[in-house]
């Protein structure tokens, strides 16, 4: 093949210029940390990124989603402790007054406390997260003792739910009206304790106990399926958790670069480049004419 | 017998000869960097020796050489070569407008990344997903609003940047018209040119390399065949160097020809017939382009390859009565995509019951104008940015707490298009929509690589064409650093003769006849 100047020099930008090419693509792999800038680059793994992402995105959300019913579930764990601990307060008193030599000055003592007590009930199915009523159902924007149905407190029933994972969702409130609603209602086992203080049938009062008992059973038992909740949520949390490392992880494999891989092909491509144009620049420069004559 | 003088002439003519070649050389050597410039080379020949057989030639023993002439100067060049060029040379310029105009559309959409259409879809369903803990925050409900409106605006910004570009590919399709249209016409000037030249014997070298030139740059555009047409009383012409006038045809991506045949510059056995110009016509209702005509005949397919057709694929053509083509259906596709996703929230939205008393369905969460583009469009409910609490969280009731239709929302993220209870779905439409945008990107970027992959094999193959071409055209400085040193030497040589012939004579003028003096 005849081969002229032009086309020596002609071949050698063309190569330098896809030399400086190579170098250009490495050069942004290093500094973007990304095998791809657009979907052509690398079609398949540009879809399988954009999945990955999202799926990322909804596992991200998901851990968002469980802290928040993490914090439901606690406050109302430890507003049913609480009340727990008023109830037994007032079956310690219920006893005390049930003693027969209790003055009925004493007994009044005791009731006044007891009325303190009740108050204290209802303030704590007033309790409130983030502003939210959470023993309201539906209703959290609205207290509780507000709302007042036979002369006590009503509350909501319905179910809060959030989703914590694809297709789960937990209900994260739990309804005062089995507990605070059923524990107040006028005429309830803490209005006849009370009518029950005011006379003097000590028998009466300890009746009353029975019913404070099973009063205080109610709340247990309640406070116990929060406990079962909390647990799930915590599993949830965990697997979550995993999930999470999973996503980035296979995000991140499809699509960041291996940064060892890229600078030794950069530190190649260099050379390479270097050669090219030490030689490129020998071959051009020389013609007949330095030799004749 | 020989003329006296007979050895001047053929030491002449040996001069005048290696005079034109130098000459040539010369020519060759100051074009060495001209773009479309082939080598040239005097055709030597010798020239009828003496005496020449006829009736009363004189008898001497032998015949005599005279000398050399210069039959023709010619450049070296393939025109097979030509040919192969140009058809790799249309398909460079189809595959590279193509892949030019694809990857902008890439730039535009920009996914996936931190600030594409999925990220802020993936925002805007989280902020749903925050909205089912945080019914009753005002926060929460502007965030939605405010990703809401940011969806709109990514889809708008596609929307518009996608059209401006379109704008742009039309705009450019009027330049490469008008860019083709000179070109044939500067053909025709320089046919004819030459049909003034041949017809005296001459070989007008640079004006076929201006000629071919113009054909190179014609055949990025369009495909065409170029066939070579002596015209009958044509005169004398020089039938080994002369290379006729160029019938230009217009051909098929395939290389066969239209069926009756396309001329952009016709020449038949009459001489020069006429040119035709290319005519873009565009539809006035959709700005899409309508047909191509050329001359008397309108096509109504592309398929004539170059980046004509790479433009006019891309900006838009009508087919069928529909509009085709990578940017009206990328336009089409978010259009569709969003039209749907809008009606189904809608719907979804308006199930729903608004915080506050009375109770209240869900208004329209997104607004688009009917009957206009989607995508163009689409925003978030004015009344609902101001207050964000008629966004319709609560399923059964009007309760702060109430998160259902939050759910029902946020749930949309992982509908089919198929299962939307809005109906009327656009046809096309597949997967959620998340996944029919990531599969309308994904096969955007298919189609960009294997358009860029077409296009550097062609580069590729257009390059190695070119490069046999240069290797039988180009200048070689160091092939006429010899052929000077060849030629020079020769006319050294002849004026040897010259001098040989003088001193010859001199002896028969000034040194005979003298004898006994």
């Amino acid at each position: 093949m005849r081969v002229t100047q032009s086309m020596l020099s002609n071949n050698m930008i063309r190569n330098i210029s896809n030399s400086y090419e190579k170098l250009a693509k490495l050069q942004e792999q290093i500094l973007t940390q990304k095998k791809f800038s657009k979907p052509s680059d690398d079609p398949v793994a540009a879809m399988m990124g954009m999945n990955y992402r999202t799926s990322l995105n909804q596992v991200e959300q998901y851990s968002r989603n469980i802290s928040e019913a993490t914090n439901w579930v606690e406050s109302t764990d430890s507003a049913l402790g609480q009340a727990v601990s008023a109830l037994q307060r007032m079956r310690e008193l219920t006893v005390q007054a049930s003693n027969g030599t209790y003055e009925s000055d004493q007994r009044d003592s005791v009731n006044e406390e007891i009325k303190q007590l009740r108050q204290h009930l209802v303030d704590i199915g007033d309790t409130q997260l983030g502003g939210k009523y959470i023993f309201n159902g539906y209703d959290t924007n609205k207290r509780p003792s507000d709302t007042m149905v036979d002369g006590a407190p009503s509350y909501g029933t319905d179910e809060i739910q959030v989703e914590v994972f694809t297709g789960i969702k937990i209900p994260i409130n739990t309804s005062g009206q089995s507990t605070f609603g059923e524990a107040l209602k006028t005429g309830g086992t803490i209005d006849q304790l009370m009518e029950s203080l005011k006379s003097t049938d000590e028998a009466d009062i300890t009746n009353r106990l029975a019913e404070l008992d099973e009063m205080i059973n109610v709340f247990i038992k309640e406070q116990a399926k929060v406990g079962a909740k909390q647990n799930r949520i915590d599993l949830m949390t965990d697997r979550v958790g995993q999930q999470e490392v999973f996503a980035q992880k296979i995000l991140s494999s499809n699509e960041d670069v291996d940064m060892e891989k890229v600078i030794l092909d950069f530190t190649t491509q260099e050379s390479v480049h270097t050669a090219a144009l030490s030689v490129g620049a020998k071959v051009i420069q020389p013609s007949l004419l330095d030799f004749l004559r | 017998m020989v003329s006296t003088f007979m050895g001047l002439e053929t030491s002449k003519r040996a001069l005048s000869v290696a005079q034109s070649a130098l000459y040539t050389t010369g020519h060759n050597v100051a074009n060495a960097n001209t773009p479309g410039y082939s080598r040239q080379r005097v055709n030597l020949s010798a020239t009828e020796s003496f005496p020449s057989p006829a009736l009363n030639s004189p008898r001497i023993a032998g015949q005599l050489g005279t000398g050399v002439e210069a039959g023709s100067i010619q450049r070296i060049r393939d025109s097979f070569l030509d040919s192969q060029y140009r058809s790799q040379s249309s398909k460079v310029g189809y595959y590279s407008s193509l892949s030019e105009s694809l990857t902008k559309m890439e730039e535009i959409l920009n996914d996936p990344s931190e600030s594409g259409l999925l990220n802020t879809m993936n925002n805007f369903w989280g902020s749903l997903e925050d909205l089912t803990t945080n019914t009753d925050n005002i926060g929460a409900r502007a965030v939605v609003a405010s990703s809401g409106q940011m969806v709109a605006e990514t889809l708008n910004y596609y929307y518009n940047a996608l059209t401006s570009v379109q704008e742009d590919l039309r705009y450019q399709i009027g330049v490469e018209q008008s860019g083709i249209n000179t070109i044939i016409s500067n053909i025709q000037s320089i046919n004819e040119k030459i049909s003034k030249v041949e017809p005296h014997g001459y070989v007008p070298n640079d004006l076929y390399d201006e000629r071919d030139t113009l054909v190179d740059q014609l055949s990025q555009f369009v495909n065409v065949k170029v066939s070579t047409v002596f015209p009958e009383k044509y005169g004398i012409v020089d039938k080994a160097a002369a290379e006729g006038l160029y019938n230009i045809e217009l051909i098929q991506e395939d290389g066969s020809s239209y069926m009756p045949p396309i001329n952009l510059i016709s020449v038949n056995h009459t001489g020069i017939v006429g040119a035709n110009t290319i005519e873009v016509q565009t539809d006035s209702a959709t700005g899409a382009v309508s047909g191509v005509k050329i001359g008397g005949t309108m096509l109504q397919e592309y398929k004539f390859a170059g980046a004509l057709t790479g433009l006019i694929e891309s900006a838009g053509y009508v087919a069928d009565g529909t509009v085709k083509g990578a940017y009206p259906d990328m336009l089409q596709k978010l259009n569709d995509m969003t039209e749907a996703f809008v009606n189904e929230f809608n719907y979804v939205h308006s199930q729903g019951f608004v915080v506050g008393e009375p109770p209240t369905n869900g208004g329209k969460f997104f607004e688009i104008t009917d009957g206009k583009n989607a995508a163009q469009t689409i925003k978030v409910n004015a009344d609902i940015i101001k207050d964000p609490s008629l966004i319709a969280s609560g399923g059964k009731s009007n309760a702060a707490g109430d998160n259902e239709n939050a759910h029902h929302l946020a749930a949309i993220k992982s509908k089919d298009f198929t299962q939307y209870e809005s109906g009327n779905i656009p046809a096309g439409l597949n997967g959620t929509f998340d996944t029919y945008y990531a599969g309308v990107i994904g096969n955007l970027g298919v189609d960009s690589a294997s358009v860029q992959k077409d296009h550097s094999n062609a580069q590729i193959l257009a390059t190695s064409v070119d490069k046999n071409r240069q290797s039988v055209s180009a200048v070689s400085l160091d092939e006429e650093m010899t052929d000077m040193v060849r030629y020079q030497q020769a006319y050294n040589a002849a004026a040897r003769m010259v001098t040989l012939v003088d001193e010859m004579l001199d002896r028969i003028i000034n040194g005979m006849g003298t004898g006994g003096r």
